[in-house]
C-alpha cells in the first residue's frame, strides 16, 4: 500500500511538472550570420555567391546547400524573432530552396554508384532539426500577419502556410 | 677501390630497398604478397637493422664528402650515381617511415577521380574505398597547396587508375624534382662538394626518394626563384617563389629576403648571395622549429634549411650542424620503431634523439673556439 502511494505521488508529480517537448536532433545548427540591412550582409550574399563554385562536385554540393539551408534558416528564426516578417519569409523560402537541392545531389553521387548512407542520415539529422525549429516557430507565432510597410500596400502574411510548406518539404527525407 | 665502393654504395641502397618492405602495412591489400609484419613482429630487430643502416648510410656520405674534398669526383659521376640510386630507390616502399604518400595519392584521387574538392571533401567520406584502410590522414582535408594538388594530377593519370602504377608515378615525380633540385642547385653553388653534401645526404635521400615527400618539390621551386633572380629574370623568379609557396606554404618564410634581394636586383645593386642564402637557411630553420605550432618537427622539414645550408660550404659550423641534425633527425624514428606507439616515453625520446646530438655539437664548437 505504501509503495502505491509512492508510485502516486510519483506519477502526479511527474504530471504536474511535466511540459510537452518536440523530439530535440543532436544535429547543430550554425550561429546566426550578419542579417540584412547592413553592409556586411551584401558581402556575405557576394561570398555565399561565389563559393558555390569552390564546393563543386556532388558531395560539395550536399555540404554547400545544406550549409546554405541551415544559415538562412537560423536567419528566418533570428527575424521572426525580431518581428522582421517579411524579411523572415524571404530567408525562410530561401532556406527551402537550399533544402530541396540537398536530395538531388546525393541521388547524383548515387548514380555513380557512391555510398551515400551516411550523408542521407546527416539530411535525415537535419530534417529532424529543421522541423523541431519550425514548430517551435510557428506555435510561437501568429497564424497570419498583414505587414504594412510606410509607403507601400499591405502584405498578408499567411505564416501557418509558410510553415506548414517549410515543413513539409523537410518531412520527405525523414 | 673506389669502383668497389660505388659498388658496394649500390648494393647497400638495394638492400635498403629490401628492408624497406619489412615495414608494409598489414591494410595495404594491394602489397599483400610483400606483407611479411617483420616490422610490427620483430620490433628490436627492425629498429636495430634501420640504426645500422643509417650510420652505413651516414659512412657512405662521409666517403663521398671525402671524394669531393679531394677532388675525386666530378658533377658527371655525381649526377650519374645518382640517377642509379633514384633508379634502385624507385622501388623501395615509401611508406617505410611515413604515410605522407598515401595522403597524396587520397588527395589527388578526390580531385581528379571523384571530382570533388579536397579542400572540403575529405578521402573518408568516399564510404567504401580502400583507400581510407591505409590513408593515415583520410579524416582530414587536403593539407597543402593548390599548386601540389594540381601537380597530383601528373601520376594520377600516369597511374591508369592502377594502385602501384600510381605508387611508382608519384615517386617518379619526386625523383624528377630531386634531381631537377640538384641541377639548379649546381647552376647556383658551381661547387662539386655543396652539391655532393646536398645530394648524398641521407636524410635528403631517405626523406625524397625512399619517402617521397613533397618538400623537395617546394625547395626546388624555392631555389629556382633565387637563380632566376640571379640571372635577372624577375617575372619567373616572383613566379617560381609563388608556386613553391602554393606547394606546401612554408616557403612564405622567404619573402623577406626574397624581395631584399628582389629590391636590390632591380636597383641594381651588388647582391652579397651569401647572406641572402644564409638568411634563407635560417628562416627556414626558424620554420622547422616552429613546426610543432601546427604538429610536431617532422624529419623531411629539415630539407627546407639543407637546400640554402650546403650552399654555404664556407661555413663550417652551418654544415657540419646540419650534417649532425640529419644524423639525429633519421634516429628520430627509433623510439616509435622500437615501441610501436606515440604514447608514453616516446614524445620526450624523440625530442632528445633529435636534439641533443646538435645541441652537444654547438657546446663542443663553443669550447673549441675558446680554447
Amino acid at each position: 500500500m505504501k509503495k502505491l502511494v509512492h508510485l502516486f505521488i510519483l506519477v502526479f508529480l511527474f504530471v504536474l511538472f511535466s511540459k510537452p517537448v518536440f523530439a530535440e536532433s543532436s544535429y547543430v545548427l550554425p550561429y546566426p550570420s550578419s542579417m540584412p540591412g547592413g553592409l556586411a550582409y551584401k558581402f556575405h550574399l557576394i561570398y555565399n555567391a561565389i563559393s558555390k563554385y569552390w564546393y563543386f562536385g556532388d558531395f560539395g554540393q550536399f555540404d554547400y546547400n545544406l550549409k546554405m539551408a541551415d544559415k538562412y534558416l537560423v536567419e528566418a528564426k533570428t527575424l521572426f524573432e525580431y518581428k522582421q516578417y517579411l524579411l523572415a519569409d524571404r530567408a525562410l523560402k530561401k532556406s527551402d530552396s537550399y533544402f530541396i537541392k540537398i536530395r538531388d545531389s546525393l541521388i547524383k553521387a548515387k548514380n555513380k554508384n557512391r555510398n551515400v548512407v551516411d550523408k542521407m542520415l546527416v539530411l535525415k539529422e537535419a530534417s529532424e532539426k529543421h522541423i523541431e525549429v519550425l514548430k517551435k516557430m510557428d506555435l510561437d507565432l501568429p497564424d497570419t500577419f498583414i505587414w504594412t510597410p510606410e509607403k507601400s500596400a499591405p502584405t498578408t502574411l499567411n505564416l501557418q502556410k509558410i510553415f506548414g510548406n517549410s515543413i513539409l518539404l523537410r518531412e520527405k527525407n525523414l | 677501390m673506389k669502383q668497389l665502393i660505388i659498388v658496394l654504395y649500390f648494393v647497400f641502397l638495394f638492400l635498403l630497398t629490401v628492408f624497406s618492405y619489412a615495414f608494409v602495412d598489414p591494410n595495404l591489400f594491394y602489397l599483400k604478397i610483400l606483407y611479411s609484419g617483420f616490422s610490427f613482429s620483430h620490433r628490436l630487430l627492425a629498429t636495430s637493422f634501420y640504426t645500422l643502416f643509417v650510420i652505413v648510410f651516414f659512412i657512405f656520405y662521409g666517403i663521398f664528402t671525402w671524394w669531393a674534398i679531394k677532388k675525386k669526383i666530378n658533377i658527371k659521376k655525381i649526377f650519374i650515381l645518382l640517377i642509379i640510386s633514384c633508379g634502385i630507390l624507385l622501388f623501395s616502399y615509401p611508406a617505410m617511415l611515413s604515410y605522407d604518400i598515401f595522403n597524396y595519392i587520397a588527395t589527388s584521387k578526390v580531385l581528379f577521380f571523384y571530382k570533388e574538392n579536397p579542400y572540403i571533401i575529405m578521402p573518408v567520406e568516399f564510404i567504401g574505398d580502400p583507400l581510407s584502410l591505409y590513408t593515415h590522414a583520410a579524416n582530414k582535408i587536403a593539407l597543402y597547396g593548390p599548386f601540389w594538388v594540381l601537380l597530383t594530377g601528373v601520376p594520377h593519370f600516369l597511374g591508369f587508375g592502377n594502385f602501384v602504377l600510381t605508387l611508382l608515378s608519384f615517386k617518379l615525380l619526386i625523383i624528377f624534382f630531386y634531381l631537377a633540385t640538384l641541377f639548379v642547385f649546381w647552376k647556383i653553388s658551381r661547387n662539386v662538394m655543396a652539391t655532393s653534401l646536398f645530394a648524398f645526404n641521407p636524410l635528403v635521400i631517405v626523406e625524397t626518394l625512399i619517402s617521397g615527400h613533397n618538400d623537395i618539390i617546394m625547395m626546388f621551386f624555392a631555389i629556382l626563384s633565387f637563380f632566376l633572380l640571379l640571372k635577372k629574370k624577375i617575372f619567373f623568379a616572383i613566379l617560381s617563389l609563388i608556386l613553391s609557396i602554393f606547394i606546401k606554404y612554408a616557403t612564405i618564410l622567404l619573402t623577406p629576403v626574397f624581395l631584399y634581394a628582389l629590391w636590390k636586383t632591380i636597383r641594381a645593386k651588388e647582391i652579397n648571395w651569401r647572406n641572402i642564402f644564409y638568411f634563407s637557411s635560417l628562416l627556414m630553420f626558424a620554420g622547422f622549429l616552429l613546426s610543432p605550432i601546427r604538429e610536431e618537427i617532422y624529419p623531411w622539414y629539415s630539407i627546407w634549411f639543407l637546400s640554402f645550408a650546403f650552399l654555404l660550404i664556407n661555413n663550417k659550423f652551418l654544415v657540419t650542424i646540419s650534417i649532425v641534425f640529419s644524423f639525429s633527425l633519421l634516429l628520430r624514428y627509433i623510439p616509435y620503431m622500437l615501441t610501436g606507439t606515440y604514447a608514453g616515453l616516446t614524445p620526450v625520446l624523440k625530442e632528445i634523439i633529435s636534439f641533443s646530438p646538435p645541441i652537444l655539437y654547438c657546446i663542443y664548437y663553443v669550447f673549441k673556439k675558446k680554447i
